[in-house]
């Protein structure tokens, strides 16, 4: 799955408030530190801010990481059709003695058998 | 094309049931990214909040519960197509993920305590 451009914008919108709670903080300890006072804790607005953002930035996550996959082995299965499970590619035959028949059909290809089996492999390729 | 390996498990009730091993290689390794991430992100909202010691260890389990929540509600009622088992999505990882979250909210409180150290000099 593609994550969608919704996705996105929550994912972003989770981080730039989760920095804007970090800015926060910073600035509430600066503000303690030159009014002198003891930090005891943040303020409850900051800390409900940061965890909100926490969560959001995860669903964000959550959503471009991906789609899960069914895991029983039979559905994958289930979708393929017997033309699909019989095709075999390494044992498609290109040559076939009917094709002496032919009035096409010269005898100089025939002398060599691997020459032969090359050229109507060139021409079913081509 | 090909569906790759199958896992079979013995199922309580007696059933043996094959599991496409890609399909729980690829659902392994988006919970993987969910949970580093989700480690990066607590160790960092609990620097930045300033917990410690007692405080940062249970944000930090709040948040893999949390994470646990969220995978299940994106997963669904039916989370047995996805999931072997419930339980190790929880468990799994857990101490790993401890040491990214430690890392990442000592580099936030770092910067606090070295910003502390610089008044005081």
């Amino acid at each position: 799955m593609v994550a969608t451009f919704l996705q996105k914008c929550i994912l972003c919108f989770g981080f730039l408030s989760l920095f804007h709670a970090a800015f926060s903080a910073a600035q509430h300890r600066t503000h303690l530190r030159i009014t002198e006072q003891e930090f005891d804790s943040l303020p409850i607005d900051i800390l409900i801010q940061g965890i909100v953002s926490l969560f959001i930035t995860m669903y964000g996550v959550m959503c471009i990481a991906g789609d899960f996959k069914e895991i029983r082995a039979t559905v994958d299965l289930e979708s393929r059709s017997w033309e699909t499970l019989r095709n075999i590619p390494s044992f498609y035959i290109f040559n076939h003695r009917g094709k002496a028949f032919s009035p096409e059909y010269s005898k100089h290809l025939a002398v060599n058998h691997y020459s032969n089996q090359k050229l109507s492999l060139e021409e079913w390729t081509s | 094309m090909a569906s790759g390996r199958v896992k079979t498990k013995l199922e309580k009730t007696g059933e043996i049931v094959a599991y496409s091993e890609a399909a729980v290689r690829n659902n392994a390794a988006v919970l993987e990214y969910c949970r580093t991430s989700m480690a990066a992100l607590s160790g960092g909202t609990a620097g930045l909040l300033g917990l410690t010691s007692f405080y940062g260890f249970a944000f930090y389990v709040f948040a893999v519960v949390g994470l646990w929540g969220l995978i299940l509600i994106k997963a669904g009622s039916q989370w047995k197509k996805y999931f072997i088992s419930r339980k190790t999505i929880l468990t799994h990882g857990f101490f790993g993920g401890l040491f990214v979250s430690f890392c990442c909210s000592m580099s936030f409180l770092d910067n606090q305590i070295v910003l502390k150290m610089n008044k005081k000099t």
